[in-house]
């Protein structure tokens, strides 16, 4: 008998998505799809709109990463428009994205995953969420909460809002950070610095307990894609770079995205899956995220970061299919974000009050930018006309690079334990918590 | 007892969600006290848990997110039957935000433009997705469109403090009693009893202790002190006072909106409308822990009528615009043209408007704590319109030629600003019928 096992929706996620697994007579795995249930269309309703006013739009697509969408959308606009901004405000940039990026990595690590870990995956699911978490283990629950807050914070004092920003506008920065802000932040920065090591620790343990899950289970070859600057880890400026499967690396200039990015239409979805154009589908599925960018670089660039990069290479070698590996990866992100931070803290560029140009004009062109977001690259492609009023547009979040590599990568697991009764043979720890 | 709370998400971004997780250490008071039933981004439990619980059974239910697929109807209605109080959270619920904008096009024109012709999908590729997912409905539309709204929650996102207000006031851990005894007990003229004047004056509701003592100079108590654990007996006079108040006079428009934001102690009360008496609906039907309750029953009642009469008065909303919470200073130059935001460099201490640009301000309501214009960006409007159904570029317009030194004519006014729909009606197009 076929069986269909729909899960509606798939919960711990940012975003609308259910899930099918089909069962076929043979009791094998026939179908896994990822239903993304919701698009709202920006890429028709900001067709008519004025160009300047779409970093103020285009974040509403989601609230968790506003501060890529924002600042990837200024700088498309700024490359239709031929602008370079000031200095200071390429570093105010800088400091804000990776603001962002730390406090999504540590929502991400402790609100979504932890859970699963901590508790163990067959725990009740009435029980298996943060604020069991927070609750039964408080001290570190509190450390979570002030990473996150630390991070919003940063966010909101120079976005203006960390929640749908509004800071960027063609030409560079509407103001620098409060001299009176950026001490106030660093003076929690060592602070932060520590709690970044007690994450890594805690991290580092929950490999270890569950090496056989990581190890083992949903280890998928695809390609990758991510954000870097001549090799090494960058978030803002950088260019493209595919990882092939075998550990191959290729450079693009984000210009050449089309060449680069290719997407099907899937019939069970409302995002489309993005795969490496020269390879095709599905033999080109991507990944983005987290595992993506640390198979990507050839370093961090931060020392912490390094030191970390090396020990995850040690154990997973130079290129990582491991898809529990993308927990991991994000902690590493998460140190170098907390050091770039710092970096940028302490360059007085930030408080610097020239941060925009004063002259700045529409005209006709193609802007194409792209920046690595919590959960990718985040790429926006516009089309001014000499007014400045958008003609066309086209974004690719990370959603849709992810989607292709996240159903093969179910598949996968769902063959390992379905057909092949991989749980039997895998050792799982005691939960820390119960 | 605890509170069950439901977070039911429909076509949105999340960020509202992420707005109250930005309360970080504010939440340990709060999460001991509910029970969360439904939070998919947080929580395990599936859509299937909620179709199985009695009708009525979530107390409180947070709706996010605007009318966008045949799913999003769906659940709207799903939790609106499960739920006692449906709180329409965030901009997407309560006015369709940036994403009503779609109602410009129509459906067959964004399906083609994200499934055909967008540049990325490959020819071999383009087609409208259709097995296995929701489906999507014409235009799009807000929350209380499709269902019945007890409360609203302005803004994209609301703010933190707002959020955690909003709840703490249903839980009946805001506002806190200071003192046992009312301001009645303290005041120095009390034969001349500003209420039997007609005046409304909230001391006998409020907590004494106060050094200020308004009424020494003949003004009312607005209630900044917060509410005591016991009325006076004047209670009984003002609550019918409060029921039969003539809401165009302007004094008591003033005193009701001071007093709410004062006495509740929440910020900006304009974000916050509570219709309906809700919470009424909630504790009759005994769901709330009545402890809880650290005030008197009439000082509830007087707060429910206020947020009832808040809610439901155009006129109320026009006295609280962001302008009101503008830290900038008006200059009164003269507007001979409209300048785009990229334009120069704005001085960060005068009016935006004085300065040639547009600026949302005094056709929005307050709540925000005007965020954007204190990082040198002018309002776009988020937080909702004061008026709605109307024609807001003329209504923009209207207000800045009356309260400002605008030379500009309507029509080159029209000509400068290039896309009207997507500057004055950019959050708020979902609302407008002339566009459903």
């Amino acid at each position: 008998m076929v069986k269909e096992y729909h899960i509606e929706p798939v919960t711990r996620l940012e975003g609308h998505a259910g899930m099918v697994i089909v069962i076929d007579n043979n009791g094998k795995v026939d179908d896994v799809q990822f239903n993304v249930q919701s698009t709202r269309f920006f890429e028709k309703f900001c067709e008519g709109r004025l160009v300047e006013h779409l970093p103020r739009i285009t974040p509403r697509i989601c609230g968790i990463c506003p501060i890529p969408h924002h600042i990837s959308c200024v700088k498309a606009v700024e490359d239709a428009w031929g602008i370079k901004i000031p200095t200071p405000a390429f570093k105010l940039r800088e400091l804000l994205v990776n603001a962002k990026q730390y406090a999504s990595h540590v929502l991400h690590f402790y609100a979504l995953a932890s859970p699963d870990f901590l508790l163990g995956p067959f725990a009740d699911p009435s029980t298996r969420n943060v604020v069991n978490v927070i609750n039964k283990m408080p001290d570190v629950g509190v450390m979570a909460l002030k990473m996150m807050d630390f991070g919003q914070k940063l966010g909101a004092a120079i976005g203006g809002k960390s929640v749908h920003p509004v800071i960027g506008v063609p030409g560079g920065m509407r103001k620098a950070l409060d001299e009176d802000d950026r001490d106030l932040f660093l003076k929690q920065i060592d602070e932060q610095i520590e709690f970044t090591k007690k994450t890594a620790d805690i991290a580092l343990k929950v490999i270890e307990d569950y090496w056989d899950v990581v190890s083992k289970v949903g280890e998928v070859p695809t390609y990758y894609i991510g954000l870097t600057k001549n090799g090494v880890h960058e978030l803002y400026d950088g260019d493209l770079r595919v990882v092939t499967p075998d550990g191959k690396k290729i450079d693009y200039n984000v210009h050449k995205y089309l060449d680069v990015i290719a997407e099907r239409v899937l019939d069970h979805s409302y995002t489309p899956a993005g795969y490496y154009k020269p390879a095709g589908y599905p033999e080109g599925i991507f990944r983005a995220n987290t595992l993506a960018m640390i198979n990507a670089v050839d370093k961090m660039g931060t020392p912490l970061a390094d030191e970390a990069l090396k020990t995850f290479r040690s154990r997973l070698g130079n290129i990582s299919h491991h898809t529990f590996a993308f927990h991991w990866a994000r902690i590493i992100e998460t140190i170098a974000s907390i050091e770039t931070i710092k970096k940028y803290l302490e360059d007085p560029d930030v408080v610097n009050p020239d941060q925009k140009i004063a002259d700045v004009e529409p005209r006709e062109g193609e802007g194409i930018a792209c920046i690595e977001a919590p959960r990718g690259i985040l790429l926006y492609h516009i089309n001014s006309d000499d007014k400045g009023i958008c003609k066309k547009i086209n974004i690719i979040v990370s959603t849709n690079l992810n989607v292709g590599g996240i159903e093969k990568s179910l598949k996968y697991t769902a063959k390992q334990i379905i057909e092949d009764n991989a749980l039997n043979n895998i050792k799982l720890p005691e939960p820390w918590l119960k | 007892m605890s509170v069950k709370v439901a977070f039911l998400q429909l076509s949105d971004c999340w960020g509202c969600h992420q707005s109250f997780l930005n309360s970080d250490l504010e939440l340990a008071p709060i999460l001991p006290n509910i029970n969360i039933v439904y939070w998919p981004a947080v929580v395990d439990f599936k859509l299937e848990s909620i179709k199985l619980m009695e009708d009525g059974n979530i107390d409180i239910g947070f709706i996010e997110g605007c009318i966008r697929t045949n799913d999003d109807e769906k659940n709207a209605k799903l939790f609106r039957q499960k739920s006692k109080f449906i709180i329409s959270f965030g901009a997407c619920a309560c006015y369709g935000n940036v994403s009503g904008l779609a109602n410009l096009f129509s459906l067959e024109e964004q399906i083609k433009r994200k499934y055909v012709t967008c540049e990325t999908v490959d020819e071999q590729y383009r087609k409208e997705p259709t097995k296995n997912v929701s489906g999507f409905r014409n235009k799009v539309n807000a929350l209380d469109d499709i269902i019945k709204v007890d409360a609203y929650l302005n803004g994209c996102p609301p703010r933190s403090e707002q959020i955690l207000g909003l709840i703490q006031y249903l839980l009946g851990q805001k506002p806190f009693p200071r003192h046992e005894l009312s301001f009645c007990t303290d005041c120095d003229i009390k034969e001349n009893c500003l209420l039997k004047q007609g005046i409304l004056c909230f001391g006998a509701v409020t907590s004494s202790g106060c050094s200020l003592k308004c009424t020494k100079n003949g003004t009312s108590c607005l209630g900044c002190f917060g509410p005591s654990l016991k009325n006076d007996v004047r209670v009984t006079e003002l609550i019918s006072m409060i029921k039969k108040v003539d809401i165009k006079n302007k004094d008591n428009k003033n005193s009701i909106f001071k007093f709410l934001s004062l006495f509740l102690n929440v910020p900006l009360i304009s974000g916050f409308e509570i219709s309906n008496d809700p919470l009424k609906n909630v504790t009759l039907k005994d769901q709330l822990d009545k402890n809880n309750l650290l005030y008197p029953p009439e000082t509830r009642e007087l707060v429910s009528i206020l947020l009832n009469i808040l809610k439901n008065s155009d006129a109320f909303h026009e006295i609280s615009t962001v302008c009101d919470t503008c830290p900038r200073t008006r200059k009164k130059n003269e507007i001979v043209s409209i300048k785009r935001e990229f334009k120069g460099i704005p001085n960060q201490t005068d009016c935006f408007i004085d300065q040639g640009y547009i600026c949302m301000g005094p056709i929005t309501k307050a709540g925000c704590g005007a965020l954007c214009i204190k990082v040198n960006a002018q309002c776009d409007g988020c937080y909702g319109q004061t008026q709605y159904n109307c024609d807001q570029v003329n209504r923009f317009f209207d207000k800045v030629t009356h309260d400002f030194n605008m030379k500009i004519t309507n029509r080159d006014f029209l000509n400068q600003v290039i896309d009207p729909i997507g500057i004055f009606e950019r959050f708020t197009l979902a609302k407008n019928k002339n566009y459903l």
